[in-house]
């Protein structure tokens, strides 16, 4: 199984989703209300991960390939085919050449469509965004020789991509067609897809999390208990965090419709407090069940945002 | 302060408005659509609750905005700046009484008339009234002040005749205008008294009068008017035969519309008839008369053609001076080794001008001496040298004394061999250049704006590029001298410097007929009579000036007196550039000048301007318009007495200011809300 390893870390997201450097963020980055204008996900992707992303990512695991990579003395048990001949006629000590390993894995998207997807105070919507972020990360898989595939769901599973080495402009293709418009719910399709992933699987939920942790968890576990390596990405906008509005108004939820008149002064910092502690909690739960778990803000530069969460990875896996 | 609309202060009640907002939260129309209120719904519900006043300033702003907004409505304005300024006034006048005295004044008993309603304004005139009389023609003069003596004013009115000048109503409103705004009197007239020209409508540039100032029009013209007018005279000289022959044609102008059967037309010289011819004139038409070639003494004659008498007798004669054609003196030199034949494009194109005439005289550069340079006005330097020594100095001073020089560089021009002072006159040329090769050279670049392509200012005219140049020197000209004309590789062909008061024209390839065959192109003949002429700062003598014109006296010599055609003396002051003398007369001026190198008379024949014998009439209805009062910022106590509430209002216009004030405070009140918002969230 392939694993990511982050560079640098330009700006650090907590669960809270707090951003230490986000005003800091060098105006190269690529901003997504630019990368909105890109219509084409492919060559979106390619901008974002050609020009930042590769030549940061390595295979930890030695095997055979083509890419050598060190020699160790040999030890009783290994391949005597594996012995470098040349080497002992010069050394007359036995060697082992190891190469860099080919990966091969399925890494699957699983996109929440959503109404609430649909949301965005600013010209990107949520589900811009995690089109985009499903692009990058689908494009760089698969030059890593990775299976990708894709699941785009809201109370049902809407759509299916099934992991494989060739199914990349599917995968594409059904992002670009991705459409938020109905309600949505976690546990259902999430159930349904444990029994759809057979084979161990790196798998990327992409969702607002408009639930309970309770029955966000539930929903996962189903799929980490079979031995898949989740990922979380909360997506929010930068109205639902802050809760800018001014002005007392009626407030209508794109999902369920139902509407309640809002004082939006003196609720500001109530729901502050509660989409913070939301945040918080979802990241101690979900790090706890061995899933990783990063919010991302929609005005975030994106490869800032998907270095944060690679590095992020990348330190969890070495402890792990 | 008044209101013009006080009811409209019940507006103020909007003052509610902006109290009443900032007390209570208004309720958004518009539905805000939010990803889920999942959050929201577990915070609980505040209900809209009475609120303080929040935002002080942005209150008061609002307030004030109100408060303008309303009383701008309300039309307020000051009722006691009209009441003070009446105050203490009567209904006393000042008059100021515009007569005018243009020649055509002078038609048929219009003068009379004139005097007659001058007089009749001046004797209604009650008790506290003063008048002011002012004549006027081309400018306009104040015969007495304002004053209340009516034998003053009569004296006034009295001592003004018709002038030779032309009608310009404008200078005499100005005069007016100035008169009557230096006076406190609350009611004030112009009384216009003329015959209502046309050709003295100045248009947009006529002055207004001040405000509160009326205007009483007295039209003393006629409504049908018969007039034969001559409109100029051109004088021919005819050089041929031993003795000067001038040839006077006379133009004139039948001004009505009955045409003429037969007029005569006389000619006088020197005070004598000479010739008269009889011509007939159709209703509107015009006619020239040619007298006979006569011959005229030396020295200036005068000459006056003169026609019958009619109603405008002043545009009935035309004076002009007859004198021998003065030709330009021009010194032609050549190189000690040229030729014979040498000039012979060069004197032949001069020996044929006729406007002027060339008077040429050839020298070579060894007898370039004091003599020869004393009489010429143009040396002419063709294809040689730049005289050394005392001819070299003599050459500069006679340059800078204000001679023209041209020069022609050639084969015999030799610069290796010119004097240090000969960069003063012109830049040094250093090698000649061979275009044979490639047939020759055109000219790439004329500078026609320069008086010297003068000739050639019609549209295709003067083609230049059928000359070929196959010889030139190159030439570096100076960051003055003024590039006339380029070959078409960019070196010099004709250059202007200016040296002291003269100039010198350099042309840089020989007019020899070798090294280009410019000679024989049929542009040489009035270029090469341009260039002299001009070289030679020649001005052509006028015949005549019109009335209105100056002239200006040498201020070298002495002091000088001028007899007017009147007989009148007058004595010309010496100021630093010469006395100024106005011809105001029509015929002739005599300025007579001593002191200086010697004792000079000149006489300068004047005409009216027949502008003014153009006898249409304006409408007094756009005249009147035209310069009535704009109310200006002065605002006078007698217009102001007989202001209603609705006029001062318009006039003061304070709800405009307030209007704007509003704008102001309701912009200052966005900046402020919109950062105030900015800082809620």
């Amino acid at each position: 199984m392939a694993e990511w390893r982050g560079g640098r870390r330009e700006q650090a997201m907590e669960p809270d989703g707090g951003t230490s450097g986000a005003a800091a963020a060098p105006a190269a980055f690529l901003d997504p209300v630019v990368l909105s204008r890109i219509g084409n996900l492919e060559l979106l992707a390619r901008t974002v991960v050609e020009g930042f992303i590769n030549g940061l990512h390595h295979s930890p695991h030695l095997g055979m390939s083509l890419d050598f990579a060190e020699h160790r003395a040999y030890m009783p048990g290994d391949d005597t085919r594996r012995i470098d001949w040349r080497l002992y006629a010069r050394t007359d000590r036995f060697y082992i050449k190891e190469f860099e390993a080919d990966t091969n894995t399925n890494f699957s998207v699983l996109l929440d469509v959503s109404a609430s997807m649909r949301y965005g105070s600013g010209p990107v919507s949520k589900l811009d965004y995690a089109r985009f972020l499903a692009a990058c990360l689908a494009y760089f898989s698969h030059g890593q020789r990775d299976r990708v595939g894709l699941v785009t769901f809201d109370a049902d599973i809407v759509e299916v991509v099934p992991p494989s080495a060739k199914h990349l402009s599917a995968v594409l293709t059904c992002l670009a067609r991705a459409r938020a418009e109905r309600a949505g719910q976690l546990e259902a399709p999430l159930r349904k897809l444990a029994e759809h992933f057979r084979r161990r699987s790196m798998i990327l939920l992409m969702s607002d999390l408009y639930a309970e942790p309770d029955i966000v968890l539930d929903a996962l576990r189903h799929l980490r208990q079979r031995g898949n390596d989740v990922m979380v990405i909360h997506l929010l906008d930068p109205a639902e965090l802050e809760f800018p509005f001014d002005g007392p108004g009626t407030f209508e939820d794109v999902e369920t419709h139902e509407r309640r008149p809002i004082v939006p002064e003196y609720l500001r910092e109530p729901y502050r407090a509660l989409i913070r502690a939301h945040v918080a909690e979802l990241g101690r739960r979900l790090g706890e069940q061995g899933m990783d778990y990063a919010m991302f803000d929609t005005s975030w530069p994106l490869d800032v945002a998907l270095f944060d969460f690679l590095s992020k990875r990348q330190r969890r896996g070495r402890v792990r | 302060m008044s209101l013009l609309s006080p009811w409209l202060l019940l507006g103020l009640g909007a003052l509610a408005i902006p109290v009443l907002v900032h007390l209570m939260h208004r309720e958004r129309k518009d539905v805000v659509f939010f990803p889920s209120l999942m959050f929201l719904e577990r915070i609980p519900y505040q209900a809209v609750r009475r609120q303080r006043i929040r935002h002080w300033l942005l209150l008061v702003l609002r307030c004030l905005a109100v408060v303008l907004l309303v009383l701008a409505f309300a039309r307020p304005f000051l009722a006691r700046a009209g009441a003070s300024a009446v105050a203490g006034s009567g209904r006393a006048r000042d008059i100021v009484i515009l007569l005018d005295r243009s020649y055509s004044m002078d038609y048929g008993d219009r003068w009379a008339r004139a005097v007659a309603a001058a007089r009749h304004v001046v004797t209604g005139m009650s008790g506290g009234d003063r008048a002011a009389v002012v004549y006027f023609a081309g400018t306009a003069s104040a015969a007495s002040p304002l004053t209340g003596d009516k034998a003053v004013l009569v004296s006034a009115i009295d001592s003004v005749h018709p002038t030779a000048g032309t009608t310009r109503y404008g200078a005499a409103l100005r005069l007016a205008g100035q008169i009557l705004g230096d006076t406190a009197r609350p009611r004030r007239e112009v009384v216009l008294i003329s015959d209502a020209q046309r050709t003295g409508w100045a248009g947009r540039r006529m002055p207004r009068l001040s405000a509160g100032a009326t205007l009483t029009q007295i039209d003393v013209g006629d409504s049908a008017t018969a007039d034969v007018a001559i409109t100029g005279v051109d004088v021919r000289h005819d050089a041929g035969g031993d003795r000067a022959q001038v040839v006077v044609a006379a133009r004139l102008a039948n001004r009505s519309a009955d045409s003429v059967a037969r007029r005569a037309v006389t000619l006088e010289v020197n005070g004598r008839q000479v010739q008269t011819r009889s011509v007939g004139l159709s209703a509107n038409g015009t006619a020239t008369v040619t007298f006979d070639a006569m011959r005229i003494p030396a020295g200036a004659s005068r000459g006056v053609v003169r026609t019958g008498a009619d109603a405008l007798r002043r545009d009935n004669a035309w004076y002009f001076t007859l004198g021998r054609a003065r030709s330009l003196p021009v010194l032609l030199v050549e190189s000690p080794d040229a030729p014979k034949a040498e000039d012979l494009y060069i004197s032949h194109a001069l020996d044929i001008g006729d406007r002027p005439s060339f008077r040429v005289s050839e020298v070579r550069t060894t007898g370039l001496n004091a003599a020869a340079l004393r009489d010429a006005a143009l040396l002419i330097l063709n294809d040689a040298p730049l005289p050394h020594g005392e001819a070299g100095r003599r050459l500069l001073a006679f340059v800078k004394g204000g001679g023209g020089l041209l020069v022609v560089l050639g084969g015999r021009s030799r610069p290796d061999d010119w004097p240090a002072s000969a960069s003063e006159l012109l830049p040094h040329p250093s090698a000649p250049i061979d275009r044979l090769a490639d047939h020759g050279a055109m000219l790439g670049f004329l500078d026609r704006s320069h008086p010297v392509f003068e000739p050639f200012d019609a549209p295709r005219s003067g083609d230049f590029s059928a000359a070929r140049f196959f010889r030139y020197w190159n030439m570096s000209p100076g960051a003055a001298d003024r590039q006339l004309a380029r070959f078409d590789d960019g070196h010099v062909a004709l250059l202007e410097r200016r040296v002291g008061a003269g100039r010198v024209l350099v042309l840089t390839s020989a007019l020899d007929g070798v090294w280009n065959d410019l000679p024989v192109q049929p542009v040489f003949l009035p270029l090469l009579q341009q260039a002299a002429t001009y070289a030679a700062a020649y001005t052509p003598d006028r015949p005549w000036v019109t009335v209105g014109e100056a002239v200006r006296t040498d201020s070298s010599a002495g002091p000088a007196v001028a007899i007017t055609p009147s007989g009148a003396h007058r004595r010309l002051g010496r100021g630093r550039g010469g006395a100024t003398l106005e011809f105001a007369e029509q015929g002739f001026y005599e300025i007579r000048q001593s002191g200086g190198a010697h004792d000079s008379t000149r006489t300068v024949a004047v005409n009216v301007d027949l502008a003014e014998s153009d006898l249409t009439r304006l409408d007094s209805q756009l005249f009147a318009t035209a310069v009535a009062p704009s109310g200006g910022p002065r605002a006078h106590a007698d217009a102001l007495a007989q202001l209603t509430p609705a006029d001062l209002e318009r006039r003061q216009s304070v709800w405009w200011y307030l209007l704007v004030a509003a704008l102001l405070l309701m912009g200052a009140e966005t900046v402020v809300a919109n950062r105030l918002s900015r800082t809620a969230r």
